[in-house]
């Protein structure tokens, strides 16, 4: 039994698991229920997205005194004697949540290549497609509510190639705004609209018969599932009419920050996996200014996120980790720019079982290289894959029976659970 | 050029000086393409069977062989024939007046007129052109891309034998956009190990990049024999120039492709790698019946042009025939004036080479091996793996599955039948359409599916391809087809007659303290879905820019792209480079520009009204750059993003889809009726007549007549509706969403 919405199984378990949210169970209690989430540490996932490559040295990995330290000072944080960059102050008071890796070790400089390996684990190969890893949750954890288990937000999300198109991410172009595909088209009435679908399942019925197609049976699921989604309540977990104005000024009142305040009520409907894009970061040329200018928009965002989600008990269950290609050359260009550089970079995670408040590695003294405890791309996986209670190794076919293991390998990064 | 090597009886004058060569050569490119044209206008050169008799005859001839004891299912009825092969030949389903036609013409031969006539529509090249695409993983994304797909669509208008295309794709050379086959190198970025696995698994379904890192598991490929392979791309590398922000790829002295692997061995060790091609061709002192009908087949072919030729240009030199004058050839040889496969710009193009001795444009010699050894009508699987292919997406089921997957542990369930297709296929000289043809016409395309058997016994008969597999239809042809079918390629309600006043939240962009400068409203949300409305932004900057438009998509024209590519390499530059932008970087680039404006404003919403004319039009998904966007209509019902080898097109069911169908604005639009629709006639005023109203709603969406009780439920939906028109919304809608649509008779 997967979380996934498959139509090629029977979706009995999946049918029992909406009836139990309908029966008054929490999303908490439902979890509880399952034997195999036992050893898990985190339900549910914000994964930031940061496109083009953002800088380690500007924000999570400092280099004061250093030639390649670049225009920012660091500051300090909740955690005593650790620091990060200026442009997060809003961030820094919530370190005492957050634990950062600075000591990736990075194989891959070209964008394309290097977005497949950290949204997969896998190294892009011309014969197989890998799934993102948000499809290989959705794929193993279980669906709670109506809600899809696995939604991006301001941006794609990578494929879920051979764990099917029925995990694949939900999309939310702009965050905040209806989807127009929730809602029956224009001029038509909630009556109207329900007397179709009753029409039109009638004639799907009379149709049956006629054609010998196996597909016929999840064609009607699928009508099911988006007819469930059009009326849950659960909706509103994608709206933001109700949300006060100092909230949103709170969040800092961007588009990220919309995006991070849609994140929060994701995961406390019970979505298993978000992710939250968000580009401009391949500062070939005027880093530093790109560089304040991202810190402004999102040090409120995720300083308010992780207050809110610790006030509430929620980050307990929610991973929050911020990932991005690679970061940049510590030597700084003509132009003002830093470049590609996979060599050693930085990410966070907080939340989920994670123990805040430490920095696992270190690169060393101008940001070249892992000085101590070199951590591969994949362990980075087989790090979420131990806090969501999901075996790494486990194995699942291709529809062209090729058995292919869930992530590439990968040890988890143990120290991180405290 | 190698147009020796599509030409059999051509190769044996291997003893020309290398001048001399490209000179003849140049020359087959104007001879070969009077041909071709001569083709078109009816002239039989190849002796190819153009029914599907014989096919029929061979397959029931095998099933005996293979102890198939079942009964076929029978043929389906007229009707159900027009709908199957109308979406598979011209990508849609057919409309009223077509529909009716077809019904006029003597029951004996409506089925054969109508192939000749759906072979003879513009949009067969549409739609084939998309079966190519997908299988070559052409892309608009990359550059040259948009180049490639405009070129393989000339191919096919101009009936390009195959394997000349093959050819071209596998050895060309130059600038991308400016040299349109050259796309397929660069879709790779030129990497001889890509390129490998991906040449002999696209070109002969022989799948051996796992022998890349390690022998095959399941095959005899070792990694020798990958290696061999890749060296063949070994020497060609990709080249980006900033200043003229072109990419080209050139040939190197010396091959990447070292042994032992990387890694494997002391670095200076590693040697390069021999070409070493993985099959062996039938034994050239051997002669098969197909291979000398092709060269009858080439040989009229020959004979015809030289004949025209003989007439035509008398007194012509070379470089007449080279030059201008080539229009004039080839116009007088096919006797019409019509543009042609540009066969004048061609033979200059290929003349300026030579003089600027600019090997850039030059064609990779080993390529150029690789090319003449897959290509040639010795190669077995080069043939089988195209006729498999064609046979797949017309009858649902390869006779090898997956279709890309000939191995020793995957044969063929039918390889007399398979046989058969490739031995017409190369006699007949390649081509395409006639082998679309003679695969419609066969028994095995014409039957009915199976409903009333057992799950076991449907699946023995489709198995001996004696009853039809359930087939939905491909996403573009969803998607025209519903405009088809709602008559959403035209206007359909006057102009003004639908004026909404919409509400819209804005964004307004106020400076913050201490900053100035211009404030930009920035729109939220759009209510028009439109194309027309859309003008030339993509899918996915649409997309972004409001979220939710993801109904239409940016409209290619091929011809325009072909010519700029042609004209003008630069101006194609620029173009490629707008389209190589990937919806990540598109998406990167907005929030960048957000970025900067979120520090020097802040902003404050407004509510405003939009009035706007709801009068949508859209036009035909072959049409589109494709892949489209991610989130797009098409991708969504299948279409893949073409980078991946091997990956076919998803026809499950899912929720995205669902919703699309329900709620989109295609959907809305088509079942609405306009006043300039014939139906709105039936329903309002004094002609008004239900019957044939949902008679009409019926033949337009399912393209059959309601059976049985179906009239009166119809009657019901439309009667019960707001008005007649909004209960005829209500039924076409519900026809529109049915299953009965989507999947194919």
């Amino acid at each position: 039994m997967t979380g996934c919405h498959d139509y090629h199984v029977t979706r009995r378990a999946m049918m029992g698991a909406s009836a139990a949210t309908l029966l008054g169970f929490s999303v908490r209690e439902l979890l509880a229920a399952k034997g195999r989430d036992h050893e898990a540490t985190a339900d549910n996932v914000i994964l930031f997205w940061n496109g083009g490559g953002m800088t380690h040295l500007d924000t999570w990995d400092p280099k004061p005194g250093r030639p390649t330290q670049g225009e920012f000072e660091p500051i300090n944080t909740s955690v005593p004697g650790m620091q990060i960059s200026e442009i997060f102050p809003e961030f820094a008071k919530q370190m005492h949540n957050v634990a950062l890796i600075r000591s990736i070790a990075g194989t891959q400089g070209a964008h394309g290549r290097a977005t497949y390996q950290l949204q997969t684990s896998y190294n892009q190969t011309s014969n197989v497609v890998h799934p993102g890893f948000g499809s290989v949750v959705v794929h193993e954890k279980e669906a709670v509510g109506d809600l899809p288990a696995y939604v991006t937000i301001s941006g794609q999300a990578p494929r879920s190639s051979y764990l099917g198109q029925s995990c694949s991410a939900y999309f939310v172009g702009s965050p905040g705004d209806k989807d127009p595909y929730l809602a029956f088209s224009e001029g038509i009435s909630e009556v109207r609209g329900n007397k179709r679908l009753e029409t039109l399942a009638k004639f799907n019925g009379r149709f049956a018969g006629k054609t010998s197609s196996l597909e016929l049976e999840s064609t009607k699921t699928s009508v099911t599932d988006a007819v469930r989604l059009m009326r849950s309540p659960a909706l509103k977990a994608f709206e933001l009419d109700h949300i006060p104005l100092t909230q949103f000024e709170r969040y800092g009142d961007t588009p990220f920050g919309r995006g991070c305040l849609v994140a929060k009520q994701l995961v406390e409907t019970g979505v298993r996996f978000v992710q939250v894009n968000r580009g401009g970061f391949d500062t070939h040329s005027n880093n530093f200014e790109a560089m304040r200018n991202h810190g402004e928009v999102m040090d409120p965002a995720l300083a308010s996120l992780m207050q809110d989600l610790d006030e509430s008990g929620q980050l307990k269950k929610t991973l929050v980790v911020m990932l991005s290609e690679f970061g940049r050359t510590p030597k700084i260009n003509k132009d003002g720019g830093r470049d590609h550089y996979p060599g050693v970079f930085s990410c966070f995670m907080a939340g989920g079982g994670i123990k805040g408040g430490q920095v696992i590695g270190s690169s060393d003294e101008d940001g070249y290289k892992p000085k101590d405890r070199p951590v591969q791309v994949p362990d980075l996986h087989a790090t979420l894959c131990h806090a969501l209670g999901i075996n790494p190794e486990k194995e699942v076919m291709t529809p062209l029976q090729r058995p292919m293991k869930l992530i590439d390998g990968g040890k988890a990064v143990m120290e991180l659970f405290g | 050029m190698n147009w020796e090597l599509w030409s059999t009886g051509f190769q044996s004058r291997k003893n020309y000086t290398s001048w001399e060569s490209s000179i003849v050569a140049r020359m087959w490119t104007v001879i070969c393409v009077a041909v071709l044209t001569a083709m078109n206008s009816g002239v039989a050169l190849a002796d190819s069977p153009v029914d599907g008799a014989q096919l029929s005859q061979v397959l029931n001839r095998e099933n005996g062989e293979l102890g198939v004891k079942v009964k076929p299912v029978s043929l389906v009825d007229d009707t159900a024939y027009l709908r199957r092969v109308s979406v598979d030949l011209i990508g849609r389903i057919p409309n009223h007046d077509e529909i009716q036609e077809y019904l006029t013409w003597p029951a004996a031969e409506r089925r054969s007129k109508l192939i000749d006539r759906l072979m003879a529509d513009q949009r067969f090249v549409d739609r084939w052109t998309t079966f190519l695409a997908d299988m070559l993983r052409l892309r608009s994304n990359t550059p040259g891309g948009s180049a490639a797909l405009a070129f393989v669509h000339k191919a096919i208008e101009e009936d390009m034998p195959y394997d000349e295309m093959a050819s071209r794709f596998i050895s060309a050379n130059g600038k991308a956009g400016a040299v349109p086959e050259v796309a397929y190198v660069l879709g790779d970025n030129a990497d001889p190990m890509a390129l490998a696995g991906v040449t002999s698994q696209v070109f002969m379904g022989i799948r051996i990049s796992c022998a890349e890192c390690h022998n095959h598991p399941f095959d005899k490929w070792t990694r020798e024999d990958f290696y061999g392979f890749a060296a063949y791309f070994g020497k060609t590398r990709r080249y980006e120039n900033d200043f003229t922000n072109t990419v080209y790829t050139q040939e190197a002295t010396t091959s990447s492709v070292l042994w032992p692997p990387e890694g494997e061995g002391e670095a200076s060790a590693r040697k390069q790698v021999l070409p070493k091609f993985l099959i062996d061709l039938i034994d050239s002192k051997a002669n098969p019946e197909f291979i000398a009908r092709l060269e009858t087949t080439r040989k009229n072919e020959r004979d015809l042009i030289e004949a025209s030729l003989a007439g035509a240009q008398k007194d012509s030199s070379i470089d007449d025939l080279l030059g201008d004058a080539a229009d004039n050839v080839i116009n007088s040889a096919r006797g019409k004036k019509k543009s042609s496969f540009d066969v004048a710009t061609e033979a200059r193009r290929e003349r300026d080479s030579i003089d600027l001795a600019a090997d850039m444009r030059s064609q990779s010699e080993l390529r150029r091996d690789l090319a003449a050894l897959i290509a040639s009508p010795r190669n077995r699987y080069f043939a089988w793996n195209f006729v498999n292919r064609t046979w797949a997406e017309l009858v649902g089921r390869g006779i090898v599955e997956p279709v890309d997957d000939f191995s020793d542990a995957n044969v063929p369930s039918h390889p007399k039948t398979l046989d058969f297709l490739a031995d017409e296929f190369v006699a007949g000289g390649f081509q395409i359409k006639p082998l679309v043809k003679m695969i419609v016409t066969s028994e095995p395309y014409q039957r009915g599916q199976a409903v009333e058997f057992e799950p076991a016994e449907q699946e023995e008969l489709r198995a001996a391809f004696l009853a039809a597999p359930a087939r939905r239809m491909l996403g573009e042809v969803l998607y025209d087809s519903i405009l088809t079918a709602g008559h959403l390629f035209e206007y359909k309600h006057p102009q003004g007659a639908n004026t909404k006043t919409v509400s819209e939240r804005i964004r307004v962009a106020v400076p913050r303290e201490g900053e100035e400068g211009a404030v930009t409203p920035q729109l939220l949300a759009s209510a028009d879905g439109g194309a027309a409305m859309k003008g030339q932004m993509s899918a996915a900057m649409a997309a972004q820019r409001t979220g939710f438009n993801l109904e239409s998509g940016i409209e290619l024209n091929f011809d325009d792209v072909l010519k700029q590519a042609k004209e003008k390499a630069t101006a194609t530059v620029v173009v490629e480079k707008m389209e190589v932008k990937s919806s990540e970087e598109l998406e990167a680039e907005r929030m960048q520009m957000d970025s900067r404006n979120q520090r020097r404003f802040r902003y404050v919403y407004k509510t405003i009204e939009r009035t706007f004319d709801d009068n949508p039009i859209f036009g035909s998904a072959f049409r589109m750059a494709s892949p489209a966007a991610p989130q797009h209509f098409v991708r969504i019902f299948g279409q893949t993003d073409r980078t991946q080898v091997g990956v076919p097109r998803d026809h499950s069911p899912s929720m995205r889809q669902a919703l699309m169908m329900l709620n989109g604005k295609m959907t809305h639009e088509a079942s609405r009726v306009g006043p300039y629709e014939p139906m709105h006639n039936l329903l309002v005023g004094k002609q008004a007549d239900l019957d044939e109203a949902v008679r009409r709603a019926y033949l337009e969406i399912l393209t059959r007549d309601p059976v049985d009780d179906e009239v009166d439920l119809a009657k019901s939906i439309v009667t019960d509706g707001d008005s007649t028109l909004e209960g005829m919304a209500d039924l076409r809608w519900v026809l529109l969403n049915s299953n009965e649509f989507r999947y194919l008779p």
